[in-house]
């Protein structure tokens, strides 16, 4: 869900850049220097993850786990993602520099709301929490794909149907995610389900 | 053993990794049906290096392998492979990802296409001839290093492999887990090829002992006769208990 | 595997104080960006393949970068010319392209590239912990320079890592598919990696701890602007000036 440079108009580009200094600055406020070699471990576990490209049908696409990020790190989301998008840029010079804000808002968004609307139902039981789950995982993609048309959008109107076309063809990445995602927090829930959030969130 | 067919043969395998020297070098080996063969080397002589090569998660540069016979080179073949030979990873946190014991042995069932039903049936079975039952719901990564072990041996054993590889099967291990393991392994019947750099356990284990060197492998002798020349073994000479 | 082919390498550019090199490559990018007359997009083109020159990199690995970015670039090129209203000048099919639409998909492919080989050569060209070192000395909160750096050193090992774990599947059969059995092993893989790193983040801690770790970031890495960094500093000011003039003076 990467929008490559060129794309985008500059007040898009800044509106991405000021939500995402914003978001990082919430996030780092939130995580004491001593949690940072966690988030960090997080970050390259996350970046070691979104290698993985999985079948579906005849092709395979590769896995964006913000749902999963956001149910793990809450705010912190923002700092790890803007990390992980910016040493994506520079190993593999995929992604860029000036929509570097931009990409960020757009997956680290929908990570921080799930953390907020399916992190108190991830730690009940699994009839909850695995339906909880896939639909962490769907709707972080889905609405990852929204704020890309967004942003598309509000730089040309007559963007739109590029808008409409990139959205529907995350439709199914967005059932993949989301199963995987069901299946993940299912793993997690009976070896660590620490790492889940639970009542850290009222603390917050 | 002479006469006896020959499960994995490997013939003149050379293998190097990019940057280094050649880790195997002209490398040719058999392993006969019922036979078990201890591989004794240093660090980096090549051992999890063949063993990888024969599972075909390295491809050699030069040489032929063949497995029941028949010749192996393409994936196509490497997938029957593993069908037919199980690797048991020196460290079992490398071996097992599923969140439960009975998830883990089951893996490898669905993947040879059984059932759920059938798969759960036979990792039962297996969890059973291994005396771990009462373990199927217990959480993998919570294991002690001797349950591990034996789990991860029981994910391999469970797909009822014609020969094994094992890989320093005594690493991380206490001396309990070390005996039972070796108990287990020495009444086994499959065709078995343990890496180890330990003599003692060999010798329980194994009865053919083979050395790696200079990337290639030498029989160095029966492991009853070995044990008694140890000190003078030039590939080990690491203190041993008086049994 | 993750490789670095750019870094080692021992052109001018390579040898550039690294704090220009992003300032620059920063202020080009939005330069370039946000033009829309061609001439201008050519120019910062020709500026791109004049660096990309200077830095001496290996090509095959250049065009390797290029070909992936310009992938997604081409399913633009399939898409907005067709999606875009204007002057229509071809029909495919019930599909009509307007010339508006390419103009503008040549205007994306010319940007994106003349960005992308700017990167490469002034960005990727230095290692992670020098740009990591660079930053914080450009007062890049220390937090994020170290969460930068520390994640850096550890995305090797968990690549590692993971593919260890998926060795372990393939080992016993796994084969890849569209089936749920495939999502549910790709999702304990993934779960299996976030535990083991945690734990890991665990050890790491307490070793940093055990060595004074307290917070902040220090560097061996020292940097001095030179004379010769002064001169490329003149240079490409004058150049992204006269980029900008051209684009938005009449």
């Amino acid at each position: 869900m990467h929008i490559s440079e060129g794309i985008l108009s500059g007040p898009v580009l800044v509106s991405g850049i000021a939500l995402a200094a914003a978001g990082t600055a919430i996030g780092l406020r939130k995580l004491d220097v001593d949690r940072i070699p966690r988030a960090a471990i997080l970050s390259a576990a996350f970046f070691a993850a979104s290698l993985v490209h999985v079948p579906i049908g005849a092709s395979s696409v590769h896995l964006i786990l913000n749902g999963i990020v956001g149910l793990i790190l809450g705010w912190g989301a923002f700092p790890v993602i803007l990390v992980a998008l910016a040493l994506q840029a520079v190993l593999f010079q995929f992604g860029g520099i000036t929509t570097l804000g931009v990409n960020t808002v757009i997956m680290a968004f929908p990570a921080v709301l799930s953390y907020y609307v399916f992190g108190p139902l991830v730690r009940r039981r699994p009839e909850i929490a695995l339906p909880a789950a896939f639909a962490c995982g769907a709707a972080s993609v889905f609405l990852g794909a929204i704020l890309v048309g967004l942003a598309l959008t509000l730089t040309e109107k007559n963007f739109l149907k590029v808008s409409a076309i990139v959205a529907a063809a995350h439709i199914p990445v967005m059932i993949i995610e989301g199963i995987i995602t069901a299946f993940c927090v299912a793993f997690l829930k009976k070896v660590q389900p620490e790492i889940l959030p639970g009542n850290e969130i009222d603390r917050a | 053993m002479d006469g006896l067919n020959p499960v994995i043969e490997l013939e003149h395998i050379h293998f190097g990794y990019e940057a280094g020297a050649r880790v195997l070098d002209d490398l040719t080996f058999s392993l006969h049906e019922g036979e078990k063969a201890g591989l004794i080397g240093y660090n980096g002589s090549g051992k999890t290096t063949l063993l990888h090569v024969i599972m075909g998660l390295l491809s050699p540069s030069k040489g032929t392998i063949r497995v029941l016979g028949r010749r192996i080179e393409t994936r196509k073949d490497f997938r029957e492979v593993r069908r037919t030979i199980g690797l048991v990873f020196q460290h079992a946190d490398d071996q097992l990802f599923s969140p439960t014991v009975l998830e883990d042995v089951a893996f490898g069932p669905l993947n040879l296409g059984k059932t759920p039903k059938e798969a759960r049936r036979v990792a039962m079975e297996t969890l059973e001839r291994l005396h771990l039952r009462g373990f199927e719901n217990r959480i993998t990564h919570k294991l002690s290093g001797g349950e591990k072990k034996l789990v991860s041996l029981a994910t391999v054993l469970v797909m009822q492999p014609k020969a094994l590889l094992l890989d320093e099967p005594t690493t991380g291990l206490d001396e309990e887990a070390r005996v039972r393991i070796a108990s287990l392994l020495a009444h086994l019947d499959i065709s078995s090829i343990i890496v180890s750099h330990e003599y003692d356990f060999l010798a329980e284990t194994a009865q053919k002992i083979y050395s790696i060197k200079g990337g290639r492998i030498e029989f160095d002798g029966d492991a009853g006769a070995l044990h008694a020349h140890l000190h003078r073994h030039p590939a080990e000479s690491h203190p041993h208990r008086y049994i | 595997m993750i490789q670095e082919p750019f870094v080692c390498g021992d052109s001018q550019i390579h040898r550039l104080d690294p704090r220009f090199r992003i300032v620059v490559v920063a202020a080009y990018a939005f330069v370039v960006a946000l033009s829309d007359r061609f001439s201008v997009l050519f120019l910062g083109l020709a500026f791109s393949f004049v660096l990309i020159g200077i830095s001496r990199l290996p090509l095959f690995e250049v065009a390797k970068r290029v070909l992936l970015v310009n992938g997604f670039v081409l399913f633009l090129w399939f898409v907005v010319p067709v999606t875009f209203p204007g002057t229509p000048l071809f029909h495919l099919g019930p599909l009509t392209a307007t010339g508006e639409g390419l103009l503008v998909s040549a205007r994306i492919t010319i940007k994106s590239n003349a960005i992308l080989l700017t990167f490469i050569a002034m960005i990727a060209t230095s290692r992670v912990a020098t740009l990591g070192a660079a930053l914080s000395r450009m007062r890049v909160p220390e937090k994020i320079v170290l969460l930068l750096l520390m994640s850096y050193r550890y995305i090797f090992v968990m690549e590692t890592e993971y593919h260890r774990l998926a060795r372990s599947a393939t080992v016993r059969g796994f084969r890849p598919s569209t089936s749920i059995h495939t999502y549910r092993t790709y999702a304990y893989l993934i779960g299996m990696l976030f535990v083991r790193a945690q734990a890991r983040a665990e050890r790491v801690y307490m070793a940093m701890l055990c060595r004074g770790f307290s917070g902040k970031f220090h560097s061996l890495q020292e940097f001095s602007f030179s004379r010769k960094d002064g001169f490329w500093a003149g240079c490409t000011t004058i150049a992204l000036l006269g980029l900008g003039v051209l684009e938005w003076m009449d």
